[in-house]
């Protein structure tokens, strides 16, 4: 499963990064990370921009960069 | 003295501006979102025996030149001179801002770490052990807060008891792994006796393992390279292996990752469990899925009523005092063209500008508590969606907005975006976000052709509709000229905080005093080359003329009124008079150097019903947008000798100006360049003279386009 389909206020673990070279480094520097834990807090409207709660900051991300996440349900 | 730099260092939006400010009492500017800092700035303090400068480097994540404003930073820190980074980190996020200090370890210099933001991570609960960090990294850690200045002084005697002493190596550690490897390259450069004059070999063997290319170009040129070259490969081999990755990238940022992650967990206690903070509360309501984007609607226009509403009332009574100042000065002065100078010029042209000081106040104001808050990320999020379907960024947005103040800035806050020809498509439209300048002259005309209940609608209206054309703008270029991958969106969403009084009063009298200085200054000289050139050659013959009309319907006059003693002819007479006065004036105007040069671009304007006057404002409001207004101001008060009794300049043009090409001089102040100085910015930031003509055409083609619309169609439907 990728990040675009993950309801608000899920919590997920990421599983992989699949994205290209400068984005996966900026996506890295910003605490995305295998492992960590991932917070649907809010997606816009029209499904165009996604909230994200990460570790103890908030990040925005669009639907076509949350399909680059793939994650797995927290049990 | 002994001259020393600090550079300071950290992430976007940690207070790094702030910090500056509080240790060495300077005021640079702060915000609440990722990128306000876009160049370089410095303070200066002086502390011992040291005169320090400090470089305030704009934010970045880590250090990879992802956009332009980030690359000044990693530019600075790989070429430029400094004697100490003093690391800013937020500690209310400290396991990501860790991130950047271990890659800022890396660079082997002297190093102070700021803990800042103290006072709200002990309100979330969070501690931390500053002096085991400082242990453990071997680098000084000082919990500081820049809003409250606790521990400042202390943090000053930090850095100049670090400058005083010499380096100490950092104690920056790797996986077991990956160090067991380093140890190997370590030892065979040790046997081999290698030494460098300025790295140790641990720092070169660092460097070889993360594939650093200026450690190869210097390790290729020595014979041991040969040598070195397998176990070298080795080591990569194993690394690769145990981190389960072949990318030296991801590798690298594992490794600073754990370190990162494992400091935090020696030196972090959490009090209090997470709980839901405010500004998730906040963001509940904000960035709400239906009301989030009404609510920014109804922020934005209740920021226009306020501005037109508001700034109303002082507006009128600055309006009365410079009218009173012109009427007792005048009485004062003897020589006429002196008289003239001083009040129909100055008076008239510098006082039309500072009439508009209450409204600018309320529109920085306003763009500073959505900059200081943290709103402006937020609607971003909001606002993506839709500039995405026309080809621009979501962060496109912050330029924009910072555009409604002032456009050079806003060319400036275009670094944020990473891709060039979205910062080069952001910079095109933000000529149609309109800036402060034209203010005056939105407020001069939605004052002089609506009722002033509407006016505050009309000035939203006119913001609004330049902003969706600039929008409509943005595709057509995004097709045409600017095609290209979209750049990803990627932001922090910043935590609200309420700025500081103190700081709001900073930036709204920081903009008060350089309006008021560009009146006293740049507009009091136009208003009096305007006022010379308006006012000379004098033409006598013209003059001459006019008066023996005029003396000859008096002198008639007598004789009439013998005849028919009756005040309805005697009425008329002095109608007559006055519209040859006026005619008088207006042919005397036309005659000057201004008036002829008003006449040679007339026709250029005609098609959008512009009389000669207004031609002439548009061309000087190429020099600042106020300009039109105080050229206006003079022409205006020059011609109207005679209707004293409505003086306002607002009424005035209500009487001389027909709707229809009031509204497309709107239209076209509204697109048409921004000043001169603007374009300059332009010119530095796009690094193109290509561009910067492309952008004068395209500007001056599209005002010109949809004034001349506008013209015909109102024309039409009167």
């Amino acid at each position: 499963m990728d990040l675009s389909l993950v309801n608000t206020h899920q919590k997920v673990l990421i599983k992989a990064i699949n994205a290209q070279n400068t984005l996966k480094k900026r996506l890295l520097s910003l605490g995305f990370c295998v492992g960590k834990t991932v917070e649907v807090l809010e997606t816009s409207l029209q499904k165009n921009t996604i909230q994200l709660s990460i570790g103890f900051s908030s990040i925005a991300l669009r639907f076509e960069e949350a399909k680059m996440i793939e994650v797995e349900v927290k049990e | 003295m002994k001259k020393v730099v600090i550079a300071l260092v950290g992430q976007p939006n940690v207070g790094k501006s702030h910090l500056a400010n509080a240790i060495s009492g300077s005021n640079l500017k702060i915000g609440n979102f990722a990128g306000v800092t876009v160049e370089k700035a410095t303070a200066h303090f002086s502390k011992e025996e040291f005169a320090i400068e400090f470089i305030d480097l704009p934010g970045l994540y880590s250090l990879e030149d992802f956009s332009a404003d980030e690359k000044v930073t990693k530019d600075f820190l790989l070429n430029g001179e400094y004697d100490l980074i003093l690391n800013v980190v937020d500690s209310t996020n400290l396991d990501r801002n860790l991130l950047l200090s271990t890659q800022l370890l890396e660079l082997h210099k002297k190093m102070v770490i700021a803990l800042n933001m103290d006072d709200e991570a002990i309100k979330d609960g969070i501690e931390i052990d500053a002096e085991m960090m400082s242990h453990i990294l071997n680098v000084p850690c000082v919990r500081v807060s820049s809003k409250t200045k606790t521990n400042i002084t202390t943090l000053v005697e930090t850095l100049t008891q670090t400058l005083k002493e010499p380096l100490h190596e950092s104690k920056l550690i790797y996986s077991n792994e990956v160090e067991e490897q380093l140890e190997k390259i370590v030892t065979f450069l040790n046997e081999k006796r290698f030494q460098h004059n300025t790295m140790s070999n641990r720092q070169i063997a660092v460097g070889l393992l993360w594939q650093k290319k200026e450690i190869y170009a210097l390790m290729h040129e020595q014979p041991l390279y040969v040598e070195l070259q397998p176990i070298l490969n080795n080591a990569l081999g194993h690394v690769y292996m145990y981190c389960a990755c072949d990318d030296i990238e991801e590798v690298i940022h594992n490794q600073h990752s754990a370190f990162a992650t494992g400091l935090c967990a020696e030196v972090l206690s959490l009090k209090t469990p997470k709980s839901k903070n405010l500004t998730q509360a906040i963001d509940a309501l904000l960035i709400h899925k239906l009301f989030g984007l009404p609510i920014f609607i109804f922020l934005m226009w209740g920021l226009f009523q306020l501005t037109f509403s508001l700034g109303e009332i002082p507006m009128g009574w600055i309006e009365e005092g410079f009218g009173w100042l012109g009427e007792t000065l005048g009485a004062t002065i003897e020589n006429e063209a002196l008289q003239s100078l001083i009040v129909d010029g100055i008076i008239a042209g510098v006082g039309s500008v500072v009439m508009f000081l209450p409204n600018i106040m309320i529109l920085f104001l306003g763009i500073a508590l959505l900059e200081t808050t943290g709103y402006m990320a937020r609607a971003a999020f909001l606002l993506d969606g839709f500039f995405h379907k026309f080809g621009l960024h979501g962060k496109s947005f912050i330029p924009l907005v910072t555009g409604f103040g002032c456009s050079v800035p806003a060319y400036m806050a275009a670094r944020t975006l990473k891709n060039k020809k979205d910062r080069l498509l952001t910079m095109f439209i933000i000529g149609f976000m309109s800036c402060g300048a034209r203010l005056p002259v939105y407020i001069l005309f939605a004052g002089a052709f609506f009722e002033e209940e509407m006016a505050g609608n009309v000035l939203f209206a006119i913001y609004i509709s330049g902003a969706l054309l600039g929008l409509l703008a943005a595709k057509v270029l995004r097709v045409t000229a600017f095609k290209g991958e979209d750049e990803p969106f990627v932001m922090e969403m910043p935590k609200y905080r309420l700025p500081s009084v103190k700081l709001l009063w900073f930036v709204v009298y920081s903009k008060s005093i350089m309006y008021l200085k560009k009146a006293g200054t740049y507009i009091l000289i136009a208003s009096m080359l305007i006022w010379f050139i308006s006012s000379y050659p004098q033409n006598s013959l013209i003059e001459e003329s006019y008066t023996t009309k005029i003396e000859a319907l008096q002198t008639a006059e007598p004789e009439a009124s013998l005849e028919q003693n009756t005040t309805e002819t005697s009425t008329t007479r002095e109608e007559m008079i006055s519209a040859l006065e006026n005619e008088k004036n207006e042919k005397l105007m036309e005659n000057t150097y201004l008036g002829m040069m008003g006449k040679t671009i007339e026709p250029l304007f005609a098609p959008l019903g512009f009389d000669w006057k207004m031609s002439v404002a548009t061309l000087s409001g190429l020099a600042a947008k106020e300009v039109i207004v105080s050229t206006l101001g003079v022409l205006y008060s020059l011609g109207d000798e005679v209707t004293e009794e409505d003086s306002s300049l607002r009424e005035i043009i209500a009487s001389n100006m027909s709707f229809a090409s009031a509204m497309a001089f709107i239209v076209f102040v509204m697109i048409y360049l921004p000043c001169l100085a603007a374009t300059v910015v332009f010119a530095k930031e796009a690094q193109s003279y290509k561009y910067t003509a492309y952008l004068v055409l395209f500007t001056f083609v599209t005002a010109w386009i949809l004034a001349f619309i506008t013209y015909q169609v109102l024309t039409l439907l009167a």
